[in-house]
């Protein structure tokens, strides 16, 4: 009865455009919160490297090419490097002092032999996992973290020869022999892939290792620093790249590519959210706007039941009920469509080869009930001020 | 509940002599189970003397008391018991819900307190003339009818004291005979007595109390 004489006066095209407004608006905030986080996350954990660290090096330009200019560096300026501000550390990329040979060594794949460039970094700068990672002086296999370029390179040879072209998972099952050599002896190690790296265009292997090669194996000559790795301090990525601007120096561009996209599309579904949230808001305020039309069109109903002896929670209630149901289907529809959308953009972005991670993020679940609990907050305050408002009239 | 009035005057009347034995401006008191005639001609206040003491509006001087408290300082939780509880009223303009029906109108008061048979209502309904109009939208029926409907309507609650405003004031004089017997019979059924403010005195009212505005 409640229903059949408060709800009476009701203007369904408002209700309708401010449910609308609520839906679309939840729904954009919710996804966008939700790609916000995961482009922030896209990259963490799924490389070697830590957040904000970078391979970087001298540019190569024509007068390096003449050995005008160096492409190395000296420890004064490494130690100079490391006291900027933000600069969380620097360290160099030690490379190999001899010559490095790389061949398969499986009888289920063709053989293929290749020259190769061994680097190692220091620990702290590697995040990896794998207890495989490690070696010692008797130790007969070294474990190396292969470019994914190379990877790359060798499905394209493979293909080239017919033969079946090999995953991540399968190439880490391959066998392969290093050979190292400083042209008057020679050792030959196992080897296996236990990672890739985008970041880093050599063959990486453990610090031990490349020790043991390198005072085992050196043609003699002082292995000069050429690349270095620098970890940034959180948030200051901007100041990192000005400074190796303004120092003539590069990373690899995938490193910064990704940086760049990230902050893009992060920017992009900010800007999104920028604009979900006012919608919500602006939609949250026509259903307020509505729900105190509702009352005031009601004016005489609410007064009179009043009048007659109703609680005024009685009748907060039944506005703040009604609204609240009226909130929940909103929230369920936007969730549902969120859940769609989240299906489609995850589609789009492995198309385009980003792989995210697909679980529903908590900060999007955390903007949608708190979308909920504003719009609920505000109904029952406009519900509780308009029915005293008429209390004692 | 007893009533009482100290030096009650609405503030549009502040510079008003009033004569010693009008309500306004004078102590009363008024016992549980006393039957008033508050008889006055219009603008004398009858309205706002039903506003005052049912605590809808508070512009006037003096104290109204409800059983020794200020009925200006009831908590809206008080006020809503004692309007469930021990003050019916009957508005001049009757505060009826035109798009419902005689039934929902009733069952709208008589859910508030669930001590009164809605069957008792029809019986009501029949004696005073009105039997074909219970599911009839209270939109479509005459004054005099709403005036009856009205009446029973605030029947339906337990009241110490029932107000009434002008009750009869579209009723000929069989159907304001009638109703005054449901009122009468109603307010000795629960002990309760009444305030019902007239433009004249009327024959078929029995009361035991007159008081000019």
């Amino acid at each position: 009865m409640f229903r059949k004489l408060l709800f009476n006066h009701q203007d369904i095209k408002q209700l309708i455009i401010a449910f609308i407004g609520a839906f679309v608006g939840i729904t954009f905030l919710v996804t966008s919160v939700h790609y916000l986080v995961r482009v922030n996350e896209f990259g963490e954990n799924t490389e070697i490297l830590g957040a904000n660290i970078l391979v970087i090096q001298r540019k190569v330009t024509s007068s390096s090419s003449l050995n005008l200019t160096k492409t190395d560096f000296e420890l004064k300026e490494i130690e100079k490097m490391k006291k900027e501000p933000f600069v969380e550390d620097v360290q160099a990329v030690v490379s190999n002092n001899f010559r490095v040979w790389l061949e398969t060594n499986d009888k289920t794949i063709p053989p293929f032999k290749t020259d190769v460039f061994i680097q190692a970094v220091d620990k702290k700068f590697l995040d990896v996992k794998s207890e495989k990672w490690k070696w010692k002086e008797g130790d007969k296999s070294v474990p190396i973290i292969m470019p994914r370029d190379f990877v790359v390179m060798l499905n394209t040879f493979m293909s080239a020869s017919g033969i079946p072209q090999i995953s991540d998972e399968l190439a880490m099952q391959v066998k392969f022999k290093l050979r190292i050599s400083n042209g008057v002896s020679q050792e030959w190690v196992d080897s296996k892939i236990i990672g890739f790296t985008n970041e880093i265009p050599a063959l990486l292997v453990p610090e031990e290792f490349m020790t043991y090669a390198n005072a085992k194996f050196t043609d003699g000559t002082t292995g000069k620093i050429t690349q270095l790795m620098i970890a940034g301090k959180e948030g200051q990525f901007g100041k990192l790249e000005a400074y190796m601007d303004d120092h003539g120096l590069e990373s690899r561009n995938s490193q910064v590519v990704v940086s760049r996209l990230k902050s893009i599309v992060g920017t992009l579904f900010g800007v999104i959210s920028g604009i979900s949230i006012i919608a919500v808001l602006l939609s949250g305020l026509v259903l307020i706007q509505y729900l105190q039309l509702l009352m005031a069109q009601n004016k005489y109903e609410i007064r009179t039941l009043l009048r007659l002896g109703y609680a005024p929670n009685v009748l907060i209630s039944s506005f703040f009920l009604y609204f609240l149901k009226l909130f929940v289907l909103i929230s369920g529809l936007s969730f549902a469509s969120f859940i769609l959308l989240k299906f489609l953009i995850d589609e789009i972005f492995k198309t385009g080869g980003i792989y995210l991670n697909e679980s529903l993020s908590w900060t999007s679940i955390f903007a949608l009930a708190l979308s909920l609990i504003i719009f609920t907050a505000s109904s029952f305050i406009t519900a509780k001020k308009g029915v005293l408002s008429l209390h004692n009239k | 509940m007893d009533l009482k009035f100290e030096n009650v005057i609405p503030n549009p009347f502040a510079n008003i002599a009033f004569e010693k034995n009008s309500f306004w401006g004078n102590t009363w008191e008024l016992k549980k189970g006393e039957r008033v005639l508050l008889n006055a001609s219009s603008g004398k206040g009858k309205t706002s003397f039903t506003h005052f003491t049912y605590g809808l509006r508070n512009d006037f001087q003096g104290k109204i008391l409800l059983d020794g408290q200020n009925n200006q300082n009831l908590t809206i939780l008080e006020w809503t018991k004692i309007r469930q509880e021990k003050l019916a009223v009957v508005f001049q303009d009757l505060q009826l819900f035109a798009q419902l029906s005689v039934n929902d109108n009733f069952l709208l008061k008589a859910n508030l307190t669930g001590n009164f048979k809605i069957e008792k209502a029809k019986q009501y309904l029949d004696y005073v003339g009105l039997s074909d109009k219970w599911d009839q939208k209270c939109g479509i029926l005459s004054m005099g009818q709403l005036q009856r409907v009205a009446i029973i309507r605030a029947l339906l609650q337990p009241f110490d004291w029932i107000i009434l405003d002008e009750p009869f004031s579209h009723l000929d004089l069989e159907n304001a005979s009638k109703c005054m017997e449901l009122i009468n019979n109603r307010c000795d059924e629960l002990k309760a007595g009444f305030i019902l403010t007239t433009l004249d005195s009327i024959n078929s009212i029995s009361f035991n109390r007159e008081i000019k505005l």
